[in-house]
């Protein structure tokens, strides 16, 4: 227990200075350190666990942070335990200085933690999901208290806010499941046979090494004409997210593959789309 | 519905699939050529299918077209077989009608139009994997009201049918302990560790339990719990649990802990997993098929070398299937995939 030292201030108030001593401070570094133990022991299990449980691998590392939050708020309860074991006086004081805390800066870091609570509690997005928020797409690797870490597509790490959720509309594109809607397009001469395109298409999403299909997961190819070109769409579901671009590369290929061999050309170089270019 | 007098005479398997056999014979009996109730007979390979068609064809041998497929059909020449006044048509492995590259449902689809506009009844027999693909993508299932999916087998099924091939005796050993076991052993064990794919080989000191046989299953139980170990390795297949009866029975006796039991150890890339989940569906698949499936992405000779290598496909004569041992772990393994749906 820490020992509370009464001393006399020049104006005569009381002022009440909390030291620790050396068994408390060791207290607090051992629930510290078995916290970010414990922290990394289960998540580093959890993730492992998620790699075996194939179709599942995003609901288990949906635990992880939750669990987070339950061993750093249990681990915090110790320490102030261990500090103040409050009564009524320590908690009223612990709770100004926490709101003066809040108040003189602390407040994004608290808006962050708020902010985490709510991701691992309502779930908008999970660990394994792709998201898209403020501009940044990428594969959820994290849900810390403070941000939340994506991993572009270009292998880049970026570290959200948590707090971002409650001023950005959030985009998960797979919602906590394995497989995930993925957009492939395909841009025709206007000449062409458009019906055998749009069947070469389809079969080369359905026979796709990377493809889901079920009742609730269906595909679709769409036509859509333009002035100078007609934009073949297929819409699939990878089985796994993590192949989102290597089913988008290969269907695009093996579907191109067939579309020559038929005689079905890309649209005259002068009417290129520029959906091409923006890519 | 009681068992078909015909079906129990001439059948090896007397009683190996009797409900969904009962269900046949009375589509069968029922049959309107106005309205033909097409049937498809959907199993898992090895589960003991030919049995069902084989029946047909012994029950109404004057009124059977027999088409069996052998390997992925490539003409439309099959559908030149269906003609006269014959009203029933059986047709084995139907899977290879289609192949899973695009436009390799052409046969499929030829196959669809005729049975759309055909008065004759259509009894068809198709791999599980590959109907379960063929639903998802191409609704098959719309043109047969009749769909049959083969159950896994229970000990208690599979007795019978393996007793029923012998006259004489055979003893049963329950036996967990070899006898010839010495008091304090050493017996070198394989063991993985956790999350790592590397196996190490470690003796691991053993005491022999109880006096070389004392701990063994009781004489009368043994031939249970030899049916038992067969069908809970075999997952419930019928050609499966047949393998591992062969493997063990040396003629006059099975010895329960000689019942071999099958690892599961399979470490695959995504091409392999596509390879093996597509001779899963073919169940017999040629080297040319596979080539044509896998395209210019996939290196067919070091993916074929690992998947024999791994224990899970075995080739004869230039066609390649998933050892009948290995179903288990192969099914597991590309449904934890999401290879098949």
């Amino acid at each position: 227990m820490a020992e509370i030292n009464m001393t006399s201030a020049a104006d005569g108030s009381l002022i009440s200075s909390y030291i620790p001593d050396m068994d408390a401070v060791i207290t607090i570094v051992l629930i510290l350190v078995a916290a970010y133990l414990i922290v990394k022991v289960a998540d580093f299990l959890l993730r492992k666990i998620s790699e075996k449980a194939g179709r599942y691998r995003i609901t288990v590392t949906m635990v992880i942070p939750l669990l987070k939050i339950v061993v750093y708020v249990t681990a915090v309860y110790f320490i102030v335990k261990t500090i103040f074991d409050p009564g009524l006086t320590e908690l009223a004081l612990f709770s100004g200085l926490f709101g003066a805390a809040i108040g003189f800066g602390l407040k994004d870091f608290f808006a962050d933690i708020v902010g985490g609570i709510v991701i691992a509690f309502e779930r908008p997005y999970q660990i394994g999901d792709k998201i898209e928020v403020s501009g940044t797409y990428g594969e959820v690797t994290d849900i810390g208290l403070r941000a939340t870490r994506v991993v572009t597509p270009d292998d880049s790490v970026v570290s959200i806010p948590n707090y971002a959720i409650f001023q950005e509309p959030t985009a998960s594109q797979n919602a906590g499941k394995t497989e995930m809607m993925v957009v492939i397009d395909i841009y025709i001469d206007p000449r062409s046979d458009a019906g055998k395109a749009m069947n070469i298409l389809k079969d080369a999403l359905i026979t796709s090494k990377y493809v889901y299909i079920s009742q609730k997961r269906p595909y679709t190819v769409l036509l859509k004409d333009y002035p100078f070109y007609r934009r073949i769409r297929g819409k699939a579901y990878v089985n796994d997210l993590r192949s989102e671009f290597e089913f988008r590369s290969e269907v695009t290929r093996r579907a191109w593959v067939e579309l020559s061999r038929q005689g079905i050309l890309p649209p005259p170089p002068a009417h290129v789309p520029e959906e091409i270019f923006a890519e | 519905m009681g068992r078909d007098p015909n079906f129990a005479a001439d059948l090896t398997h007397p009683i190996l699939f009797e409900d969904e056999w009962n269900r046949i014979t009375a589509v069968v009996d029922a049959y309107d050529s106005n309205r033909p109730s097409h049937i498809a007979v959907i199993a898992d390979p090895f589960a003991g299918q030919n049995v069902l068609i084989d029946g047909i064809l012994r029950r109404h041998p004057d009124r059977v077209i027999h088409i069996p497929f052998f390997s992925t059909v490539k003409s439309r020449d099959f559908l030149s077989q269906i003609a006269g006044r014959k009203d029933i048509v059986v047709m084995d492995h139907c899977h290879f009608l289609a192949t899973r590259k695009i436009g390799g449902f052409a046969m499929l689809d030829a196959f669809l139009d005729h049975i759309s506009t055909s008065e004759r009844l259509f009894i068809t027999q198709w791999n599980s994997f590959t109907w379960s693909y063929l639903q998802a993508t191409r609704h098959i299932d719309t043109f047969f009201p009749v769909t049959i999916d083969l159950p896994d087998i229970d000990s208690k099924t599979l007795k019978p049918l393996i007793l029923s091939r012998y006259t004489d005796e055979i003893e049963f050993i329950g036996d967990v302990t070899p006898r010839e076991e010495p008091l304090f052993s050493a017996p070198h064990r394989t063991v993985k560790l956790p999350f790592s794919n590397k196996s190490f080989t470690i003796p691991v000191p053993r005491l022999r339990q109880g006096n070389g046989g004392a701990n063994s299953i009781h004489p009368e139980d043994a031939e249970d719990a030899a049916f038992d170990k067969i069908i809970r390795i075999a997952d419930g297949n019928f050609g499966v649990a047949e393998r591992l009866w062969n493997a063990t029975f040396d003629g006059k006796m099975v010895r329960v802990a000689d019942i071999p039991g099958i690892p599961c150890a399979v470490n695959l890339d995504i091409n392999e997993s596509f390879l093996l989940m597509i001779i899963l569906s073919m169940e017999s698949i040629s080297t040319v098929d596979l080539a044509e499936i896998a395209g210019p992405e996939i290196n067919l000779k070091q993916a074929i070398f690992r998947l024999t290598n791994q224990g899970l496909v075995v080739e004869e004569k230039g066609y390649f299937q998933i050892k009948p041992e290995a179903l288990s772990c192969v099914k597991g393994y590309v449904t934890r995939n999401r290879m098949v749906w």
